[in-house]
């Protein structure tokens, strides 16, 4: 498989991951997730996961999240080597660098919309949490709607309310995992248009895992993943060129 | 730190606005130990406070001074007299009453005879309302008298009928309302006559060494300190041999009685603490259990572990607190609804009001229970991996928490401990109750792993209710530690009280020894012995007299060391506490072993010798050869111990804890005291006899004096169990709470279950066998355990014989089984209730 990154240096990529293996220990033994996994993404590069269920998918966005520890291999992200960084560093790190959005939301239910966009800039320790929270939540076009508890808002609507959340650090990377997977084609469709509308203007690396292929192929780059090793990479085909652009 | 913690509290206070979902029993459990704890210590605060604001009347006076066998010689009233600006002269003395109409219908009772001063503060009730002075007066050549209800109704009395004491008539001018200075005695064998000083002169029964207690009531002069007064009086009569009182020790006796009695029923009620310490660890753990996504999320937007920590930590907190304020204000306002209550029983006023220190020791419990309880839970959420919100959970990962939440939790409990054991009275008894608890909870915690152990390897039956209960035992998240910890020690406290309670009942009243008496004679004058004993043995039914010579003395010095400057063990306290009978023998007693030493010769004519009790001598490390010296009528006695002497109190028989060589009492006035074993049918026979050949002696009998203890036993027991039923209740609310968290589970078993054909019938037999299997086992285990608590304490605490109860111990063991049942069956109706379909759809 050809490697992109020989004409992008380390610094300027945003994950860089190298050999990574993940393996579950359980009572039958161990389970191989990943089995080896070389990749490398610049910054500003859009890519996709695809792959059958139980392909490692999941597995690897969480190791780029810092919420899962590898069992072999070295990761770094936005020019941060993951290696031996406690539980705690790794949550600044998410904090002040990434944005997840889930399949299910995952809204904070005692909190309104406006306080759930706030909560990461109130982990940073910004002063102005209660405004910019307002101003990404105008943005993705529920400023009328931030006193609303997640109850009171519909499934696009939350899904809204989390693409805020996640945008509203700045994260350098965002991760999505199937944020279409709870929502109907047309709401699905307007969440997607607003989150690379959102990327766009930020310049965001996104990192997206979808079984879809028509929103996979929004996404500049395309890997597919099976049983714990990338079998197609699109850069390797056509996106090599738009790849090493949008790196430099 | 402090912005984290700002931080910390603005989101818990964001997730504490769903409401208090889920954190009923939490409340619950921690507002009723509180409450309990809190409403004990205000109580009792209250008696206390009682006391001291009614130290006046309850004393009669600012001083009293207390002699016994004697009256004040007059230089001794003129000193008094002198150094008073108000003195009150009272004598009170147990003697028989007769009707005059009936004179075959007598009774003992309390005489106390008093001066046209009395009392110096509160005042005297009669019914019908009249003074004390008229009510008391000579007129018409009888003397008046007030009495108890009880004895006029006892001996068939009214108002204005006659009745004989010694050898005055009485007229009964009314019966005793109030009496302002009777609370400082908790014990009484008869009821009270009230008769003028002036009548007891007439009576003939002031004879020498008659157990007469005079008491002298003064108001200290304008501008004297007591402390002044009392050094002027010790340096004027250092021999009077008088017992002083003062406004501080007004009560002593009842003082003692409500400290040991709140510290036990303090325990009881940490005890209800403990078991709702279950049901808060099992409220946070489904509340953070209910959190995991939320824990999750929030770690997945950069929140640390500790940061998430916090947030729980203050969110349970916030909730302990709203509980605690709860069960203060519940316990705080049982004095002002107990307390006319217990003004009436107990002869004093006992006022409402807040009692800060018992109600912030209450509260200290309730902080330390939620920690030591809730940081287990509160630490395993820290380390909730936020990976949880990518995959279905199958069961949450369980971790152990991190060594600083270990030290941790082990600080919180070993303050809950620390307060319990300094924060009451008396420390020892209060660390072996707290270890005895923790020990119990353990052997619970024990005993619950093994009955699910026990289920996982039982071979599987064949009847498939009785397999789904069998599994439900130890499938993953079920119930039987909760229930089995929580319902278990309150029910081993019901059953170990149960059984105490019992033992104590048994050897008062129930088990009276075979050979024990059935009077006691007492102020038998020296030329009466001979008649005495003879009208006695030739009475029918008579088998034995035993008789001996009595005074009283007090013990004034050990060695010549004040008991005053001595550390004194608890067990022997009353030996030291007041005046002891003493007596004189040439031989040793039949129910006494000499275990060092040696008695005396028959013949002895030496120095004075005494035998001495054993305990007290093994407690002080006395041996023969040490001294004491005795106060007796007023003069200083200093003697040798010759032996120790062991007492086998129980036994009812005449027994004294020191007891002379021959040569130094003979010649002081003295009375004896007589028991006598008779046939039962004819004790009212012998009473007649005596009392109508000697009106001076007085007739004990040993049944009713046994009664009358009884009769206060049963009064704190009841005070006792409805403490522990608060123990009972805690743990039926965590029993509520196991089987409301299992709810959602139970629901989807029996949804399922019905998919697969089963009856609404077999679901909710299984179910029941699955309850019923906990509750016969937690009530098998408490009840082991039970009976061993109170088998230690009858035996070690109580030094007495154990027997077991099956009746008491039965009857708490099904009652703990039904309760679980029951509520079982509620939860599990509810559960049957649930259609199907919609669940299934959701799915």
């Amino acid at each position: 498989m050809p490697d992109v990154t020989q004409t992008t240096s380390q610094e300027e990529l945003m994950i860089s991951l190298q050999d990574l293996r993940l393996t579950y220990a359980n009572a039958a033994g161990g389970v191989e997730v990943l089995r080896g996994i070389d990749l490398s993404v610049a910054a500003g590069e859009t890519l996709s996961i695809v792959g059958p269920s139980g392909s490692g998918k999941s597995s690897m966005l969480m190791i780029v999240a810092g919420l899962e520890q590898a069992s072999g291999g070295a990761v770094r992200i936005a020019g941060r080597d993951f290696g031996g960084l406690s539980e705690d560093a790794l949550a600044e790190f998410r904090r002040d660098n990434i944005g997840i959005v889930f399949q299910n939301f995952h809204l904070i239910p005692t909190m309104t919309a406006l306080e759930n966009v706030a909560v990461p800039l109130e982990f940073a320790g910004r002063d102005d949490a209660f405004g910019r929270a307002e101003e990404v939540l105008t943005q993705v076009g529920l400023g009328h709607r931030t006193d609303h508890y997640p109850g009171q808002l519909s499934g696009g609507e939350q899904q809204r309310v989390a693409l805020a959340r996640a945008f509203a650090v700045r994260p350098k990377l965002l991760l999505a995992d199937e944020p279409t997977g709870n929502l109907d084609g047309e709401t699905g469709g307007k969440v997607i248009d607003l989150l690379f509308d959102l990327q766009r203007d930020a310049d965001t690396t996104l990192l997206l895992i979808t079984h879809d292929p028509a929103l996979a192929e929004r996404c500049a780059r395309q890997i597919k993943l099976v049983d714990g090793h990338i079998v197609d990479d699109s850069a390797a085909v056509n996106g090599r060129t738009e790849a090493t652009a949008a790196a430099t | 730190m402090r912005g984290s913690l700002m931080l910390a509290a603005r989101l818990a206070r964001r997730e504490l606005r769903g409401g208090l979902k889920g954190f009923r029993i939490f409340l619950g459990c921690i507002a009723l130990g509180v409450a309990a704890i809190a409403a004990v210590g205000s109580i009792s605060s209250s008696m206390l406070s009682g006391l001291e604001k009614n130290g006046r009347v309850l004393l009669g006076g600012e001083v009293e001074l207390r002699l016994i066998h004697r009256a004040a010689t007059a230089e001794e009233l003129a000193w008094m007299e002198e150094h008073s600006s108000e003195i009150s002269t009272t004598a009170e003395m147990r003697a028989m009453a007769r009707s005059s109409a009936n004179p075959d219908d007598r009774r003992l009772v309390e005489m106390k005879a008093v001066d046209d001063a009395y009392p110096l503060y509160g005042s005297f009730g009669i019914e019908p309302e009249i003074g004390i002075t008229e009510a008391l007066a000579k007129d018409g050549g009888l003397w008046g008298a007030v009495a108890d209800e009880s004895l006029l109704s006892n001996l068939g009395m009214e108002i204005g009928d006659e009745l004989q004491v010694g050898d005055v008539r009485y007229r009964i001018r009314g019966t005793v309302g109030y009496e302002p200075d009777r609370a400082t005695r908790i014990f009484t064998l008869g009821p009270r006559l009230l008769v003028s000083r002036a009548s007891l002169a007439e009576s003939g029964l002031e004879q020498p060494g008659s157990l007469i207690y005079y008491h002298y009531r003064m108001t200290l002069p304008e501008g004297v300190g007591y402390d002044a007064w009392k050094a002027e009086l010790e340096a004027d009569h250092p021999r009077a041999g008088w017992r002083l009182r003062d406004l501080d020790t007004a009560a002593p006796g009842i003082e003692r009685f409500v400290e040991r009695v709140s510290l036990f029923m303090t325990l009881v009620g940490l005890t209800a603490l403990l078991v709702g310490g279950v049901g808060v660890a099992n409220a946070v753990r489904s509340y953070l259990d209910s959190k995991t996504a939320t824990i999750a999320t929030l770690k997945c937007l950069g929140a640390p572990g500790r940061l998430v920590f916090q947030v729980y930590l203050l969110q349970v907190l916030a909730l302990s607190l709203l509980g605690i304020a709860a069960g203060l204000v519940l316990g705080g306002i049982t004095p002002s609804l107990a307390g006319p209550l217990l003004s009436q029983q107990l002869n004093f006023t006992i006022t409402g009001g807040l009692h800060l220190q018992p109600l912030a020791l209450a509260a200290l419990f309730g902080v330390l229970t939620t920690l030591a309880f809730g940081l287990w839970p509160l630490a395993r959420a820290q380390g909730l991996p936020a990976a949880t919100l990518f995959r279905d959970l199958v069961a949450p990962a369980r971790s152990r928490p991190p060594n600083w939440a270990l030290v941790a939790i082990a600080a919180a409990g070993g303050a809950l401990i620390a307060t319990a054991v300094l924060g009451t009275s008396d420390s020892l008894f209060a660390l072996g109750f707290v270890g005895g608890a923790i020990a119990a909870l353990l052997a619970f915690r024990l005993a619950a792993l093994g009955v699910t152990d026990l289920a996982r390897r039982l071979p599987r039956p064949r009847h498939p209710g009785l397999r789904l209960a069998v599994a439900n035992l130890h499938r993953p998240g079920n119930p039987t530690g909760s229930v089995v910890m929580s319902l278990g020690l309150g029910v081993t406290v019901l059953v170990a009280i149960a059984l105490i309670q019992g033992n104590l009942n048994r050897q008062v009243v129930e088990e009276m020894p075979r050979d024990a008496p059935g009077f006691y004679f007492i102020d038998i004058q020296p030329e009466q012995i001979e008649a005495f004993d003879a009208l006695v043995l030739e009475t029918e039914g008579v088998s034995k007299l035993d008789r001996v010579p009595m005074l009283r003395g007090r013990i004034v010095a050990v060695n010549g060391v004040s008991p005053g400057d001595m550390e004194i063990p608890s067990e022997i306290g009353w030996v030291f506490r007041g005046d002891r009978g003493l007596t004189w023998a040439e031989t040793p007693p039949d129910n006494g072993e000499i275990v060092e030493g040696a008695w005396w010769p028959a013949d002895y004519g030496g120095p004075p010798l005494v035998s001495l009790d054993a305990e007290v001598g093994e407690l002080l490390d006395l041996h023969p050869g040490d001294r004491l010296t005795i106060n007796i009528l007023g003069r200083d006695v200093e003697v040798e111990i010759a032996n120790l002497r062991e007492i086998e109190w129980g036994d009812l028989q005449i027994n004294f804890v020191m007891i002379f060589s021959p040569g130094l009492l003979e010649a002081a006035p003295q009375t004896h005291i007589a028991t006598v074993q008779i046939a039962p049918d004819k004790e009212t026979l012998l009473e007649r006899r005596v009392t109508d050949a000697f009106p001076n002696i007085s007739a004990i009998r040993v049944k009713e004096a046994l009664e009358s203890f009884a009769q206060v036993l049963r009064s704190i027991s009841v005070a006792v169990t409805a403490t522990a039923g608060v123990t009972v209740i805690s743990g039926v609310l965590v029993l509520a709470g196991a089987i409301a968290a299992g709810h959602h589970r139970r629901i989807y078993d029996s949804v399922v279950l019905k998919v697969l054909g089963a009856t609404r019938a077999r679901i909710g037999a299984a179910f029941l066998m699955e309850y019923g299997l906990i509750g016969a086992i937690t009530a098998i285990i408490a009840t082991i355990i039970g009976c061993i608590a109170g088998y230690i304490v009858v035996t070690e605490v109580m030094e007495s014989d154990f027997a077991f109860m099956a009746g008491p111990v039965l009857v708490t063991a099904l009652g703990a089984t039904a309760i679980t049942l029951a509520f079982g069956f509620l939860g599990t109706w509810r559960a049957l209730a649930q259609k199907a379909a919609p669940l299934l759809r959701n799915e």
